[in-house]
């Protein structure tokens, strides 16, 4: 990477802002570095992206910036619509306050389970994923959801423009067309073995120990378990999401609503809405899966039960086929193949 | 592809050259690395994507087929992001559909049902067609180039070219294109690097649209969404209420098809193993139960009330018993238990209860067993007999034990019974095994029985499906929708109310019936505005009238109409049924054999079947007559100052007070708008001012001359005056309300009121402008019967008030005939008015400036930094 020349040193520069260039932020890391899939990372990632999708990238975006990025751009995408969107839904869903008293009540419960929908619509997406995760990589050893921050160099915009790094927050298997292999070797100045992920996973898939190229053995099981586990991702969520649509449809959550409170500074009623809730989302299940006492026919009486069982079975046909891999090396080795025994005639 | 870096391997071979223009379709890698002159990059075969209406099919039928082709390769593990990206979205349109199939199956009526696809399909629009209208258009119109224009890769995938402006394939346009979009720019024509700087400027506007889309869509597509389901929900109503209507109709038309679809193949099935499994055994009032259930399944409780009367009386002997060892024993373990409960000692019980062997030999020598015994009581009685004597036996020679005398109380208990009609323990022991036996020919007459029941409950499901779909009080049948779409969809419009007036009158029906009535009074004042009324309403109430007609299949089109099918189907059961000794189902059936549609006919299931449909008619172009006659009415007021009326200006022959007059007028206004069904019956009160003859009016009016008096008469009994079709008071209001009274005893003001509403003659320019309208007759009967039910009631405004003669009817009659009032019907016209167009309003704005914020944000998109600018000139 070239970085812009100055002639100037840094103490040299003159301000024509009001930031003082010399309190530069240092960057976090100072190359493409793998990070932890815990709770704490996953988190930080997330408000890092959230924040920047409302801030930073449709600033840049606007201007037309050629240093806005298609990750930016994909941050964006994936926070601001459907976080703008919910919120736009709810309110529709809600737009009661001048209607008459008695319409108020009918709207109000149709606008609360619409509003619980959305909710629910995105947290189960979102949780129903390592549903798929988690078994998978207890069963190959591999993690889909691995993060990594990538160190961005970016072009100068203006001749004032020196803080030219900007980080962002992949995964390892984001892209099955250009998985970040590189990150996954051990780092030799820090005592590990390039291969110790690779091995762990040839282990973990009876390929063998002390292999000699665990990392080329690998890759393919990888790729398959990346692009499967993704299939499954993109189907299994998506149902466990209407699950959590058709949940919040219940009329049992009325109970909930009439209680409902986010005043966190009044705890009693605060603690009893969540434990309404809790009873709620328990009678929810119940009522989804028996249906409605008076169903008006056999469809209405069992699609809830319908819903539950295409979504649990995709889940688990989803992983399933994430967990069964295809792509192993053969055992076959050369002696195997050639019997020295035989005669054999080379041409 | 990049193969320079490619390995190359050393050969002396040399293959012939080809030209790098010409591709061929057998490609070779390996050949193409031997040819030493030609290593470059391959030829790109990516092209830009047509967006030509004619291209939709076939682009369509490749985005399946790649889809197909991806999730093939994504179960296999082979996918590329690519693939997996297309996967996403098919993941989220399929969760899409889930959800509104659960919804759909959750909503009871089909357009609510049809309404969950169409929010879901409008969803997946709104995504797609924001962009489209809100960016790529204008964008478009104004730079001259489409930002979302996608191309196809060397691999056929399908992607968007401005997707990432760090990648754009500008080798996609040619410079003659590009050129010409840099026209359209305005990027003058003799820079250097005209090409760099017009692909800047379009970069630039691509980046800052897609970014503009990823703010704009979260607004834009529920917005939108919304709004493409609320601008549907009229024309989907109507195709469905003419699929509705095809449907009902075919019912009817297909009536013999339709009932033999429904069968009731697990109930006759159920009987057949009843009768089979107890054939020729004893008839138990269980066994009864079960049979009698069976067949009265989905029949009508009134129906099913009868036929159990009817089933015992056909089976022979079911009110007799059968009185044999079976049934002696029986009576003796109800003795033993009885008496076992009374802690008495067992010997003595056993002493005091005749073993069986006894009980069959005295009952078999007194009275003599039987398999058909009416009576059970003879046979009660000698066993009675016998006990008593054997307790009095032991009291005698016990006389100072209380064994005796507990038993005695004890059997006493068991020979009394507990309450009236209910048999004693002992007659009910011996009632235990009925004479009536399942034999064969009754079984065979059940079954003939069951087999008419169920062809006529068949026949009684395809009616009521008929009925429901036309004309329950329920959404979305066919007289919701004639109400919702024909007659009440632009009576605001018709009344002109303003959205203030709307906005008031949705808080309650009494703003609702003042902002009416001042709406009314404008329109009858009005020529113009009165004869655009009659031409709407004219129109309006013709297509009701015909579209009620058509309800009841009319006989020119099909024989198979409601009524005919209901006669028939009830009348043919009765018969059936008649023939087969069930006279009383019969009769519950379809009337009193004999008395055929008169007024005892009416007394069975068949009325209520024909009277459903009927009356359902009735109520709605009740309420809509109601509306007319109220506006007739209110244009007689007006002119009445020119024409006068006989009704209100005279009694006996001698002038009405004004002051009547104007209290009269006031009533008949607020009946009319506001009149519900009961207020026509002892409610019906009027505060009156006191003074009724000219002495209470005039001081010493008797004292005056005859030409004095003739002039105050004259002054009194004058005619109202009325301005904008508001009468104009002289007396009425002028009294302080507590002086006032309900003068109850004027049986003529109630009876004045009345007739002018129902019975004079309607307004000229009305009955002019409509008496050759179809709906004509049918209105002047509703004011004929309304007068008759409403004023032919015994307790029409006081008790033994009547208008004319009393007319026995019902209170679901009269309510029926009164119709909807009219202050109720316009705040619940306005309600819904409002609470749409508050949403409409409030959305419909947001989206619209949306829309204007995006379409100005193209103005001040592309624009280049000074230093590129300078650079281009």
């Amino acid at each position: 990477m070239i970085l812009p020349v100055s002639n100037l040193t840094k103490t040299e520069q003159i301000p024509f802002n009001s930031q003082n260039p010399r309190e530069e932020k240092p960057s976090p890391y100072d190359k493409d570095t793998l990070l932890k899939n815990n709770f704490s990372n996953r988190m930080r990632i997330g408000i890092d992206k959230f924040a920047k999708a409302f801030t930073i990238y449709p600033a840049r975006g606007m201007k037309g910036s050629t240093n806005s990025n298609f990750y930016e751009y994909l941050t964006m995408g994936s926070n601001v619509p459907s976080i703008i969107g919910s919120i736009i839904l709810i309110t529709i869903f809600n737009s009661y306050k001048n209607y008459a008293q008695s319409d108020k009540i009918g709207a109000a419960k149709i606008g609360n389970k619409m509003a619980l929908g959305v909710i629910f619509y995105s947290l189960f997406k979102s949780l129903s994923k390592s549903l798929i995760t988690y078994p998978v990589k207890m069963k190959t050893g591999i993690d889909t959801e691995i993060p990594y921050a990538k160190v961005n160099y970016q072009l100068q915009e203006k001749p004032g423009d020196y803080d030219l790094t900007s980080i962002e927050y992949h995964k390892i298997g984001e892209s099955v067309d250009f998985t970040r292999w590189d990150l996954l070797y051990g780092d030799v100045n820090k005592n590990e073995s390039p291969n110790f992920r690779y091995d762990k996973i040839a282990k973990k898939n009876g390929l063998g120990e002390n292999l000699t190229d665990s990392d080329q053995e690998v890759k393919p099981i990888y790729k398959e378990v990346l692009v499967k586990s993704a299939l499954a991702k993109s189907f299994a969520s998506y149902m466990w999401a209407a699950t959590g649509v058709a949940l919040a449809f219940q009329d049992c959550w009325q109970d909930y609503f009439n209680v409902a409170t986010l005043k966190i500074w009044k705890p009693r009623e605060f603690f009893h809405s969540i434990k309404i809730f809790a009873r709620s989302f328990v009678k929810s299940i119940s009522s989804l899966y028996k249906g409605p006492e008076t169903a008006a026919s056999k469809f209405s009486k069992y699609s809830g039960k319908a819903l539950i069982g295409v979504t649990i079975l995709s889940t688990l046909a989803g992983m399933f086929n994430a967990m069964h891999i295809t792509k192993k090396p053969s055992k076959i080795t050369a002696k195997d193949v050639m019997n020295k025994n035989k005669e054999s005639v080379v041409n | 592809m990049n193969l320079i870096q490619s390995y190359k391997p050393e050969t002396t071979y040399r293959p012939p050259i080809k030209s790098p223009h010409k591709p061929d379709g057998n490609f070779d890698v390996n050949q193409e690395l031997l040819n030493h002159t030609f290593i470059r990059p391959l030829p790109a075969h990516g092209k830009l994507v047509k967006n030509g209406l004619f291209e939709i099919p076939s682009e369509f039928i490749k985005d399946v087929r790649y889809d197909y082709r991806a999730l093939k390769h994504s179960i296999k593990g082979e996918a590329n992001d690519h693939e997996l990206g297309r996967l996403n979205d098919m993941g989220m349109k399929l969760g899409g559909l889930a959800i509104a199939t659960y919804l759909f199956s959750r909503k009871s009526t089909p357009l609510t049902k049809i309404m969950e696809f169409v929010g879901l399909t409008s969803f997946f629009a709104a995504m797609d067609l924001w962009p489209k209208i809100a960016l790529q258009l204008p964008a478009y119109l104004i730079h001259g180039f489409n930002i979302r224009q996608k191309y196809t890769d060397n691999y056929g995938r399908k992607k968007m070219v401005y997707l990432d402006h760090q990648f754009i394939p500008w080798d996609l346009y040619s410079d003659k294109e590009i050129n010409k979009i840099g026209d359209r720019l305005h990027v003058p024509k003799d820079i250097p690097n005209r090409r760099e700087f017009i692909q800047e400027k379009m970069r630039k506007i691509a980046l800052q649209n897609n970014t503009m889309w990823m703010l704009t869509a979260g607004f834009a597509t529920p917005i939108m969404s919304a709004l493409i389901c609320n601008a549907l929900e009229n024309p989907i109503r109507k195709i469905q209420d003419s699929r509705l209507n095809k449907k009902a109709n075919n019912l009817l038309i297909n009536f013999n098809e339709e009932t033999q679809k429904i069968n009731f193949k697990d109930n006759v099935n159920q009987l057949d193993e009843i009768l089979t499994q107890n054939k020729g055994q004893t008839i138990t009032p269980e066994l009864f139960n079960r049979i009698c259930k069976n067949m009265t399944q989905n029949l009508d409780p009134a129906i099913a009330q009868y036929f159990e009367a009817d089933l015992k009386n056909l089976i022979p002997n079911i009110r007799n018993y059968n009185i044999r060892q079976e049934t002696i024993n029986h009576v003796h373990t109800k003795l033993m238990e009885h008496f076992s409960q009374s802690e008495l000692p067992e010997n003595v019980i056993n002493e005091i209860i005749p073993d069986v062997q006894t009980l069959t030999q005295m009952l078999r020598e007194k009275n003599g067993l039987s398999d058909n015994a009416q009576d059970v009581s003879e046979y009660s009685k000698y066993v009675q007999n016998f006990i008593s004597e054997r307790i009095n036996k032991y009291i005698q020679e016990n006389p100072n034990s209380i064994t005796g005398k507990k038993l005695l109380f004890h059997f006493k208990k068991f020979i009394h019974s507990q309450s009236y009609a209910q048999s004693s323990g002992l007659n009910a022991a011996f009632k235990h095994k009925s004479a009536a036996v399942l034999t064969e020919p009754l079984t065979e007459e059940i079954k003939n029985i069951s087999k008419v029941l169920n062809t006529f409950k068949a026949q009684v499901k395809v009616l009521d499906k008929y009925a429901f779909i036309k004309a329950a009080e329920a959404p979305e049948t066919i007289h919701a929708n004639i109400w919702n779409l024909d007659l009440c969809n632009d009576l605001l419009k018709v009344f002109n109310f303003t959205p203030e007036e709307i906005k008031r009158s949705r808080l309650e029906p009494e703003i609702a019936g003042k902002i009416l009535r001042e709406k009314m009074e404008d329109i009858v004042s009005d020529d113009t505005k009165y004869t655009k009324f009659l031409d709407t309403m004219n129109h309006k109430l013709s297509k009701m009238y015909n579209k009620m007609e058509s309800i009841d299949l009319s006989a020119t089109n099909n024989t198979n109409t409601y009524i005919n099918c209901t006669n028939t189907s009830y009348d043919t059961a009765a018969e059936s049924l008649r023939k087969l000794r069930m006279p009383q189902t019969a009769d519950i059936i379809a009337g009193y054999q004999g008395t055929g549609a008169g007024e005892a006919g009416k007394f069975c299931v068949k009325y209520s079947q024909l009277g459903f449909m009927e009356n359902s008619n009735t109520a709605l172009k009740s309420s809509m007559y109601r509306l007319f006659n109220t506006m007739s009415v209110f244009r007689k007021i007006s002119k009445l100052p020119q024409t006068g009326s006989d009704i209100l200006d005279y009694q006996d022959g001698k002038p009405i007070l004004r002051q009547v007059k104007e209290e009269m007028i006031e009533a008949i206004k607020e009946l009319l708008i506001s009149g519900h069904a009961s207020d026509y019956a002892n409610k019906l009160y009027v505060l009156r001012s006191l003074d009724v003859n000219p002495e209470d009016i005039v001081k010493d009016f008797n004292l005056k001359t005859p030409e004095e008096k003739e002039r105050i008469m004259k002054e009194l009994t004058e005619q109202i005056e009325t301005q904008k079709g508001k009468v104009i008071n002289k007396y009425l209001g002028t009294k302080n309300p507590a002086e006032m009274k309900e003068l109850s005893n004027d049986y003529n003001f109630f009876k004045r009121i009345m007739k002018y509403i129902y019975e004079e003659r309607i307004d000229e320019q009305t009955e002019e402008k409509c008496k050759n309208s179809v709906f004509w007759k049918d209105f002047t009967e509703y004011r004929k019967d309304a007068l008759d039910v409403l004023g032919g009631d015994f307790n029409f405004a006081k008790p033994g008030f009547v208008v004319n003669n009393v007319v026995e009817s019902t209170s679901e009659r009269r309510f029926i005939r009164t119709g909807s009032a009219l202050d109720e019907m316009f705040y619940k016209l306005t309600k819904q008015e409002f609470n749409n167009k508050y949403w409409l309003k409030k959305f419909g704005r947001f989206g619209i400036g949306l829309i204007a914020v995006t379409v100005i944000a193209q103005f001040f998109t592309g624009r280049m930094p000074k230093i590129h600018q300078q650079e281009g000139k």
